[in-house]
């Protein structure tokens, strides 16, 4: 019987790596063992450091591993071909045109990456032969639910949808029946504990920890059961010697502590390395530390702390970007998920706010968190922040938005003298996943348009989410021009509708009135991602303004061996990311207490954006003031 | 992989429906996926009610989801190569087409039932 083990959690938590480390002791047992992910910004490759992609690929390095990139694009392009095939052979050319931009919506990229996942859960014997073990290196927490939720929603949709009007919202998911049995199976294989093991990989910190126990109730709720824990980056008792580690153990054993307490689960612990997790061997070494404790094989680089050049921040070009030019300024920080994204935005808009200008900080990540990091209540509705006087939040939660949307138009049908039938029919086919999406955008949209901000920070939801999110507006338009049958109350609709996402796309697309800011912290993996995510949004028309660097080591804080190595690394990564992505870079210490709180958020923005704060003797001094570092 | 067939899967287009609507391609038959809620296609959804409620049978088909039912009638696929997405919707009673590029009323449906019955 073949085994399935899901890795799952917040981006940036070491999952691949884990994951990664995992397919390799399984192979190395014997086993014949396939890894696959799911991960819009999937990193296999770096990983393994050879090409993968989207076919299942035997590794070099390691007899009977197998591993396969699902690449969400290329998955709807296959899954469009498919669909559009009987039509191309019938229809005349306008109408494929017309096809297949409707095959373009958000919809069919979800239902086409929803079905190749399912594929492997189906273990297909004419991909290659069996496997014994078959790992999925998920999405980040918030996609992965999505997914995991979607097997579920999707059956009961098609049920529904089959004695009721005999449509559906899946829409161009054009094979229900086929795919109905199929979806079945793996809902069922998933539930199954001893086919199935969900391995959920955190960090021992508060933000790891809540999303990692929200994670594990919902699945619990959709019946999955067989859970399991790696706890990574534990920060090791050597490093007690260097100040900056030694406080970030002490907070990281608090919370291991309440690990223990709180999520009492088959828990395997894995220590902070100094170096990166790529390359077979080292996943060997890796996999003997996890599994058997045994760290002898694992021998980090010796460097040379002097041959370090600090990256100095160029705050003449990074104002600008962040400042209101005569205008409204709207200001993105995309990137996934644990790369300190929503400190970034809350540093910002704290900073930006105590400038003099009205400001709104806003989420759309589903794992929100704005109100932790402000230790402030941050609600569904806007409200100003206390203690920081011209700063207002507020977080979109797309579960209550999908309820709210859906009480509004079913309010509204009743108000129009609909029938009961017909709004039963209604209400069927609200509940759909479509309808989340639609409603998070609707409200996107509203806040965008809100004219009385000078600036508004969004701290976006993690990449492959913010990706889709901030591409809605595009598909949307597209859909809209496709509804050329639309009645004239339809197409007043549409006009209305269309006038609205026009002006986003355009705001998004001017950086004098928005500032794409890109987190990521100095490692390959993350800047891999960063890149890709530019990529997808120049296709867009749409430039990064700044990078972000985050947790960034001074050499204050590099003063042990190990301390030194991660900080010689992080160096490198440094060095090559104001040419690579052409923007300027604004660096953010690692602190060793965590970001929380408007006191320290405000000191820290003022260390990072005020130009006249005294630098006696170069920027790495100015980072590393005693206040930052509680030394 | 498995191979996902519409041929295979579309509904069957030869068990005469007293009422089928050929659509426009769209999210789902309300129109309730899209940004903005077209009130005809509510009203449409509420006479397919209606006439499936007194026992008729009714059909509703995408060219997405069901090519091989446009495929097969072919006085739609006349209108549809003729006049593409204008010719959206179609409307047959019995077989017949009844109205083409816009959904009909209760009342052209009436009139054309009776007329196939008569």
């Amino acid at each position: 019987m073949t085994q399935f083990l899901f890795f799952s959690g917040k981006g940036g938590v070491g999952k691949t790596s884990m994951a990664c480390t995992t397919a390799v002791y399984h192979a190395d047992a014997g086993q014949r063992t396939l890894i696959v992910t799911t991960d819009p910004a999937s990193n296999l490759s770096d990983v393994f450091q050879q090409p993968i992609g989207h076919a299942i690929t035997p590794i070099d390095a390691a007899p009977n591993l197998f591993a396969m990139e699902i690449d969400a694009d290329r998955a709807t392009e296959e899954y469009k071909d498919r669909a559009l095939a009987p039509i191309r052979a019938a229809f005349p050319p306008a109408m494929v045109a017309v096809m297949e931009e409707q095959m373009s919506g958000p919809c069919t990229a979800e239902v086409a990456a929803f079905d190749r996942f399912t594929d492997f859960l189906d273990v297909p014997s004419d991909a290659g032969g069996d496997f014994d073990v078959v790992i999925f290196d998920t999405a980040p927490t918030g996609h992965t639910l999505r997914l995991i939720e979607l097997p579920v929603e999707w059956s009961r949709s098609i049920d529904a949808a089959e004695q009721g009007s005999g449509q559906t919202c899946i829409g161009p998911a054009a094979a229900i029946q086929d795919a109905k049995h199929k979806y079945e199976r793996a809902v069922a294989a998933m539930r199954d504990p001893a086919a199935t093991t969900f391995t959920f990989v955190l960090q021992p910190e508060a933000t790891s920890l809540k999303e990692t126990r929200r994670a594990m109730d919902e699945l619990g709720k959709l019946g999955i059961s067989s859970q399991h824990l790696i706890v990574n980056a534990v920060i090791p008792a050597e490093e007690a010697a260097n100040p900056l580690f030694a406080a970030r153990r002490t907070m990281q054993q608090g919370y291991l502590a309440q690990i223990a307490r709180e999520l009492p689960l088959p828990t395997r612990q894995m220590p902070l390395l100094a170096g990166e997790i790529t390359g077979v061997d080292r996943l060997r070494a890796v996999g003997r530390l996890l599994f058997h404790h045994d760290a002898t094989a694992l021998v980090d680089l010796a460097v040379n702390p002097d041959a370090i050049t600090p990256l100095e921040p160029d705050l003449m070009a990074i104002l600008p970007r962040l400042l209101p030019d005569g205008g409204r300024r709207t200001i993105f920080f995309a990137g996934k998920g644990g790369v300190g994204k929503t400190v970034a935005s809350c540093v910002t808009a704290v900073w930006l706010a105590h400038q003099g200008f009205k400001t709104l900080l806003l989420t759309t990540d589903p794992a929100a968190h704005l109100g932790d990091v402000l230790d402030v209540p941050v609600g569904d509705t806007v409200a100003p922040v206390s203690g920081v006087p011209g700063l207002f939040a507020t977080k979109i939660d797309p579960k209550a938005a999908g309820e709210a949307y859906k009480t509004r138009i079913l309010a509204d049908a009743r108000a129009r003298g609909r029938s009961p039938a017909s709004i039963a029919m209604m209400q069927e086919e609200l509940d759909s996943p479509c309808t989340e999406e639609i409603a998070a955008f609707d409200l996107f949209i509203d806040y965008a348009a809100q004219a009385d901000w000078e600036v508004i920070v969004f701290d976006t939801a993690p990449t492959g989410h913010t990706l889709r999110m901030l591409e809605l507006p595009m598909d949307w338009s597209q859909q809209i021009d496709v509804k050329v049958f639309a009645s004239v109350d339809g197409a007043q609709a549409d006009e209305v509708a269309k006038a609205r996402f026009g002006g986003v796309i355009e705001l998004m697309r001017d950086p004098r009135q928005s500032t794409f800011a890109f987190v990521l912290y100095p490692e390959a993996t993350p800047i891999l991602e960063a890149a890709r995510a530019v990529e997808e949004l120049s296709s867009l028309g749409i430039a990064p303004g700044l990078v972000v660097a985050n947790y960034v080591l001074t050499e204050a804080a590099a003063t042990t061996p190990f301390g030194q190595a991660r900080r010689a690394m992080q160096a490198r990564y440094l060095a090559e990311l104001p040419s690579r992505f052409a923007a300027p870079v604004l660096p953010i210490p690692l602190l060793p207490q965590e970001v929380k709180g408007l006191a320290l958020l405000t000191e820290l923005g003022e260390q990072l954006y005020n130009a006249d704060v005294p630098t006696a003797s170069g920027g790495s001094e100015r980072q590393g003031s005693p206040e930052a570092y509680g030394s | 992989m498995s191979s996902i067939s519409l041929l295979a899967t579309a509904p069957a287009a030869h068990a005469q429906a007293d009422v089928a609507l050929y659509d426009p391609p769209m999210c789902c038959s309300t129109g309730l996926c899209g940004p903005a809620i077209d009130q005809s296609l509510l009203d449409t959804n509420e006479l397919v009610v209606a006439l499936k409620a007194r026992g008729l049978h009714v059909e509703r088909y995408q060219m997405a989801s069901a090519p091989q039912a446009f495929i097969g009638h072919p006085e739609v696929m006349r209108l549809v190569r003729e006049r593409n997405m204008e010719a959206l919707p179609i409307t047959t009673v019995r077989g017949t087409v009844i109205k083409s590029g816009a959904y009909p009323t209760a009342t052209e449906i009436e009139a054309a039932l009776e007329g196939a019955s008569a």
